[in-house]
């Protein structure tokens, strides 16, 4: 048997370039469905286990994935906003705590997370550098949004224009970054955090000007009647907030009426989760604009989805599997034709008929072996970095 | 001769030490409360007594709802199991800063469709905002007695949900703090009872609340006691004397010798009435606000209709 499985050997090295392209097929058929395995297996753990921990969620009535998405791994596509009443008519109940959410702006790419210091302590966030949010205008980054952009305490992150064109709009806010989060290996990871009201000075809802009642320059005031000022365009709105210019900075109206785009409800407890949820499905059926979420509901609704198109993709890899099959059939059945002649030869040297399917067995043996083996390889570097790739190729 | 030193007993030594470290277990268990101004601090001192360790960290010489805190202390706020908040905007500094709101306790969250808006200053426009002017709501909702009484509540509610075994101290320090407080509340309404039309002056926009609980008949002024009004100020009295003829003006604080002067040549006098929204140099907010209503006593009280 040794023999066999060395003259097998030294003919597959002889031919190494037709033995390499068969061990590559053999392994491409059987790592793709076992990869994607596990990679799926993965994913849904990740996704699984963030919306597991988020107890409800609540935003504008529209597509609850969309919803989900933002407000857990804060997702490209943003919900229709609700205003910070419904974060008041939730404390109200008495029967959560309402963590709101304003998941609408990036900077460098990454998404600015609005939110109070109660988001820290329900995701157990700790600083890993510098100190938490304390004033308007600060901002805190994930591990890996630190590293990405290579900042930390003490520099200055630049909010993105929505629009590159409009110029009319608001400009971009300068934030000074006062700390750095440990790492959590979740969408925290990859986020800026900044007060809400921060996220509204971004906007340029909440903003700092010069003292209006006290401007002498003519060309800054449009119109001026009996206890009516109207400001014209040149009237500078500071784009960074310091310690001299904050006190200027104010709301304009209610912050009741102010945007975010969810709320994360803590409840207290079992029974108040539900009595929370009733009363916004019984107040759906009187034209309530909100939906109340259960987030792990709405990810296992989308891993339905996944595993659906995976069984189609299961088809696929089966079918061109059976395929890749059958032409390796194809392939050892011509090369033996092709060998006839040195089959003939061996024969004559005085080998069985037995001896020779050995060595034929021998050499479709190794190339079995050497593609298990890659396999195997293959899918231990996937399984090690299965954790950043489904966050790279799947949820960011 | 030398004294003998004798070995503490190891007894007494184990006793010290577990004396100490019950007094640091405790004073971990306490609950820490920062509040923005004083009279809620007064408040949750009474009512939490040595359940919690009650902060009003402003400054003696600020006034509270114009104060802004620097980083230090705001991560002293940000540290606290409760944050108690006057409300009807009286802290704008908690706008420009970040604290979490499942510790912050908005005490007159109760009453807040009885707030009192105030008329702006210059409403303008400027960027996508629209028009807004930056007027407010009346802030020192304490001054009305009952308020403040509701608002006492509202910090027991909030220190029973933290210590739920201590219920029955709360509630009691509560009821105790709540009759004090109504029994003031009833007194200054007697008082001001008597000649309820009474025109009277204030030195400062800040007894809006205190005028509407006690139906007086209130003008107020922007003038500051340390500083002499200019002649503007005095004609704009003047004008304001012609429809009005108070006898009285109200003051935060003693007035300057010269200002008051000049006010007893217009037949006022001047008299204090301290919203005691800082901590005062002597007694606490009950003995201020006693103080007050004796004060209110000396305009309304007999023989002062004749003045």
């Amino acid at each position: 048997m040794i023999d066999s499985l060395y003259v097998a050997w030294r003919y597959l090295r002889y031919h190494w370039g037709r033995s390499l392209t068969l061990v590559v097929c053999v392994t491409l058929i059987a790592v793709l469905p076992l990869a994607l395995e596990l990679l799926l297996d993965e994913s849904k753990r990740q996704l699984l286990a963030r919306a597991e921990t988020t107890p409800l969620v609540v935003g504008a009535k529209g597509s609850s994935l969309d919803l989900v998405m933002n407000s857990l791994y804060f997702g490209d596509s943003v919900p229709e906003p609700i205003s910070m009443a419904a974060v008041d008519r939730i404390a109200d109940t008495d029967l959560a705590l309402p963590v709101p959410l304003y998941v609408r702006f990036k900077a460098r790419g990454l998404p600015i997370v609005g939110t109070n210091l109660d988001y820290f302590d329900f995701r157990g966030l700790k600083i890993q550098a510098g100190r938490n949010l304390a004033l308007l205008g600060e901002c805190v980054l994930g591990a890996r949004a630190a590293e990405a952009l290579g900042l930390g305490p003490g520099d200055a992150l630049l909010s993105s224009p929505e629009t590159l064109f409009d110029l009319a709009g608001v400009y971009p806010m300068k934030m000074r970054v006062v700390g750095v989060l440990a790492p959590t290996q979740s969408a925290d990871d990859l986020a800026v955090f900044v007060d809400l009201k921060t996220a509204w000075v971004i906007q340029g809802l909440v903003h700092g000007h010069q003292d209006l009642g006290a401007v002498t320059d003519p060309t800054l005031v449009m119109e001026r009647t009996d206890g009516n000022l109207t400001a014209t365009a040149k009237l500078v709105q500071y784009t960074e907030i310091t310690p001299e210019n904050i006190n200027s900075f104010h709301l304009h109206g209610s912050p009741a009426d102010y945007p975010i785009t969810a709320i994360l409800a803590l409840p207290h407890d079992k029974k108040s989760a539900a009595l929370l949820r009733g009363r916004y499905v019984a107040a759906g059926d009187q034209g309530e604009p909100q939906q109340i979420l259960v987030p792990a509901d709405v990810i296992a609704g989308l891993l339905a989805s996944i595993f659906r198109i995976k069984s189609v993709l299961d088809a696929v890899i089966l079918v061109v599997g059976t395929a890749t099959v059958l032409a390796l059939v194809l392939v050892l059945a011509l090369s033996l034709r092709l060998r006839a002649g040195e089959i003939a030869t061996i024969f004559k040297l005085g080998c069985s008929r037995a001896t020779i399917a050995r060595l034929l067995g021998a050499e479709i043996a190794i190339i079995l072996a050497a593609a298990a083996l890659l396999t195997g390889l293959l899918l231990a570097v996937v399984g090690h970095h299965d954790e950043a790739l489904v966050r790279a190729l799947f949820i960011r | 001769m030398q004294p003998i030193k004798r070995p503490l007993p190891r007894a007494a030594i184990a006793a010290l030490i577990l004396l100490l470290s019950a007094a640091a277990v405790s004073a971990q268990d306490r609950l820490r409360i920062y509040t923005v101004n004083y009279p809620l601090a007064y408040f949750a001192e009474r009512i939490a007594g040595d359940l919690a360790e009650v902060t009003f960290p402003a400054p003696g010489d600020v006034d509270p709802a114009f104060w802004m805190p620097d980083a230090e202390t705001i991560a002293a706020y940000q540290a606290a199991d409760l944050i108690l908040l006057n409300g009807a905007d009286y802290e704008k500094w908690t706008g420009k800063v970040s604290l979490p709101r499942s510790r912050l306790v908005d005490t007159s969250r109760a009453f807040r469709d009885a707030y009192i808006r105030e008329a702006g200053g210059i409403t303008h426009s400027h960027g996508p905002g629209g028009e807004h002017d930056h007027g407010g709501l009346a802030f020192t909702t304490w001054l009305d007695l009952s308020q403040a009484a509701q608002q006492a509540e509202a910090i027991a509610q909030a220190l029973i949900r933290k210590s739920p075994d201590a219920k029955e101290e709360i509630e009691r320090n509560l009821h105790a703090l709540r009759d004090d407080l109504l029994a003031l509340d009833e007194r200054i309404a007697e008082i001001t009872r008597t000649d309820p039309g009474r025109p009277l002056l204030a030195s400062h926009p800040v007894y809006q609340y205190l005028a509407r609980r006690y139906g007086l008949n209130l003008i107020s002024v922007m003038w500051e006691p340390e500083e002499l009004p200019n002649e503007g100020q005095w004609n704009a009295l003047e004008g304001i004397l012609e429809d009005h003829p108070a006898r009285w003006m109200l003051w935060e604080g003693e007035p300057g010798q010269a200002t008051a002067t000049r006010l007893r040549a217009l037949g006022i006098d001047s008299l204090v009435l301290d919203p005691c929204a800082n901590r005062p140099a002597k007694g606490d907010f009950l003995t201020v606000m006693t103080e007050n209503a004796r004060n209110l006593d000396r305009i309304f009280g007999k023989g002062a209709g004749e003045r």
